[in-house]
């Protein structure tokens, strides 16, 4: 059900980043900052979560699962 | 000390001898040496304010790290999830105080350094000289590479404060981390988790290594003599004179030689630094990605000082767009706008980070409007991108080469018109150069021309010619191709007749010496 969500989301802001398979999203330009600011937006919103500027860089957005794998940390938290 | 000095050369042989020749754990203390000689050397002073600023990003990595630890062993004592709560945030709030402190004395000892030069004309006129004389503020408050250095103390004490790295507890080490000297002057920005491992780690000797690493010095020397510093020659003329007269198309031309020259300049550098860590056998990031290739501006500058826009996106933009007030804003805009709404935060953090850059990069309203030119554009690309997409479908625009080409060609135009800005001696001159290229423009003048602006028939045929080995060089590396491993699989002679030729090149056509003087590098005064 978590990861539909942030698939839905992704696939709303930034459909490439369905595709990607690579593990450095942000580097090669697949999702810019802006991108960025948007999808940890809504992620906010749907999941209640607080996603502090601490966990937004490159390595927590390298690709979809790792987005997934933050948000599930961040919930559980 | 400049990187083209023979004092930096003996600086660099000695020490390159002593660290290989040092016990692996010692390494780093040779390094720390010749950071400290490039420095002093480089300054001739003490450098004051980079004492403070360096001294104070290890007390306050100190407290943080001893705060975050006294936080984990108090919360580990703690069972109920409010309480827990309370006290991580009291503790993180303290944390937040210090750092700001920080942010505040080392930003401030930045802008009262580089806003020196605005305030000390009028402090003259004011009859408020100091005893000292200019001499102590140009090499004792104001000392080389303190904006660098400054950001990357700012770097670490984030990172420090995010558990994204361990506080160093050696001051000695801290300081070569921040002044690591093939770095310090104009980058690349260094992040304390990656640089530290590397300063860390044991080195041997390796031939090809180190071969490597003087070819990219050598080619960066190349980039720097050959091509920036021959195209100064022109530029500078056409630039230093009265704008009255210059035909647009001459103008049209020094700034195309401009943003060549900027690039040359820059990346010349870089290869150069990375030449010489990389003879350390130290890894120090990428700062280009040959940015003239890009198909949008947004992809410019993930190309263009990669380093210094990661700062700002990491530092500067995401801590102001997760902070409390930036995201009050962002659900107030969400709430007030539906649809359009979700952008205000991204817009506003685009818009800062490119004000600040512009300061970054000058003192003067025309680095301003350059900033604010840019983050404007940035906005409206990145706000209408998906609509972009809608719009091809509708023309039915297909992305094949030539399509790839006029987004190229896109990208140079804008580059070209905020070039004009910053290469302009005043906004006044600039202003007359954008009306000389609309309404000014004089073709056949221009051409008939060319070669009265210090720049003869010979250089600019010479210009051209390694302009051409430059592309042919970047187009390989743009197709994936590692051109030093393509050099080093060649037969031994055809190997040795491109290193002698690009010597020859360097040695005979550098702009050095004589009666040219070797221009300063670009960024320096950045």
């Amino acid at each position: 059900m978590m990861e539909e969500k942030v698939l839905e989301i992704l696939e709303e802001y930034c459909e490439e980043a369905l595709d990607y398979t690579g593990d450095n999203m942000m580097e090669e330009g697949v999702i810019d900052s802006f991108t960025v600011i948007n999808i940890v937006s809504e992620l906010e919103d749907a999941f209640d979560i607080e996603i502090d500027a601490k966990y937004v860089v490159a390595e927590n957005f390298r690709n979809k699962e790792a987005i997934i794998e933050l948000v599930a940390r961040l919930v559980e938290e | 000390m400049q990187f083209l000095s023979a004092n930096f050369v003996i600086l660099w042989v000695i020490s390159f001898a002593l660290y290989y020749l040092a016990p692996v754990k010692r390494q780093w203390m040779i390094l720390a040496v010749a950071s400290g000689l490039f420095y002093v050397a480089g300054t001739g002073g003490l450098p004051v304010g980079l004492l403070l600023t360096g001294a104070g990003a290890y007390a306050c990595g100190l407290y943080l790290k001893r705060s975050l630890e006294a936080q984990k062993a108090a919360l580990s004592d703690l069972a109920d999830k409010e309480r827990k709560k309370a006290v991580k945030v009291g503790f993180e709030r303290r944390r937040k105080r210090v750092q700001i402190l920080y942010f505040v004395l080392s930003l401030g000892i930045l802008l009262g350094t580089k806003y020196m030069v605005v305030i000390l004309p009028f402090l003259q006129k004011a009859g408020l000289t100091t005893p000292l004389g200019d001499t102590f503020f140009a090499r004792v408050v104001m000392p080389l590479g303190i904006s660098f250095y400054t950001l990357t103390a700012i770097g670490y004490v984030v990172d420090v404060g995010r558990e994204q790295c361990r506080a160093q507890e050696n001051p000695v080490r801290l300081f070569l981390f921040l002044a690591y000297f093939p770095a310090i002057t104009q980058g690349p920005f260094n992040r304390y988790a990656k640089l530290q491992g590397e300063l860390e780690r044991a080195h041997v000797f390796d031939y090809e290594r180190m071969l490597f690493g003087v070819q990219r010095f050598v080619w960066g020397a190349f980039k720097k003599l050959v091509i920036a510093d021959r195209i100064n020659l022109f530029v500078g003329n056409v630039f230093g004179s009265v704008s009255e007269g210059v035909p647009g198309s001459i103008y049209a031309l020094a700034v195309v030689l401009y943003m060549l020259q900027l690039y040359a300049d820059f990346s010349g550098y870089m290869d150069m630094a990375l030449g010489i860590s990389e003879t350390f056998d130290i890894c120090l990031p990428e700062n280009f990605k040959r940015p003239y290739f890009s198909k949008s501006v947004a992809e410019f500058w993930r190309r263009w000082h990669i380093t210094l826009g990661t700062w700002f996106k990491d530092y500067v933009m995401f801590s102001f767009i997760m902070s409390g007030t930036g995201r009050k804003i962002g659900k107030n805009a969400k709430k007030r706008w539906p649809g359009m709404g979700k952008h205000v935060t991204g817009i506003m953090g685009t818009m800062l980070v490119w004000l600040l850059t512009g300061m970054w990069h000058g003192r003067t309203v025309s680095y301003l409007l350059w900033g604010v030119y840019y983050g404007v554009i940035m906005c409206v690309s990145l706000v209408l991108e998906a609509q972009y997409g809608v719009w091809r479908e509708k023309l039915h625009i297909r992305e094949g080469k030539v399509y790839g080409f006029l987004t190229m060609a896109r990208t140079w135009v804008i580059v070209f018109l905020a070039d004009v800005l910053i290469r302009s001696e005043s906004l006044a001159q600039a202003v007359g150069i954008y009306r000389a290229l609309l309404l000014d423009f004089r073709l056949k003048e221009g051409i008939l021309n060319v070669t009265s602006y210090g720049l003869s028939k010979y250089g600019f045929l010479l210009l051209a010619a390694v302009c051409l080995l430059w592309l042919a060089v970047s187009v390989w590396e743009e197709r994936g191709k590692d051109v030093r491993r393509m050099l080093a699989a060649c037969p031994l002679a055809l190997r040795w007749c491109c290193y002698y030729g690009v010597a020859l090149i360097l040695l005979i056509s550098g702009i050095y010496g004589g009666s040219y003087d070797t221009a300063a590098f670009l960024y320096q005064s950045f």
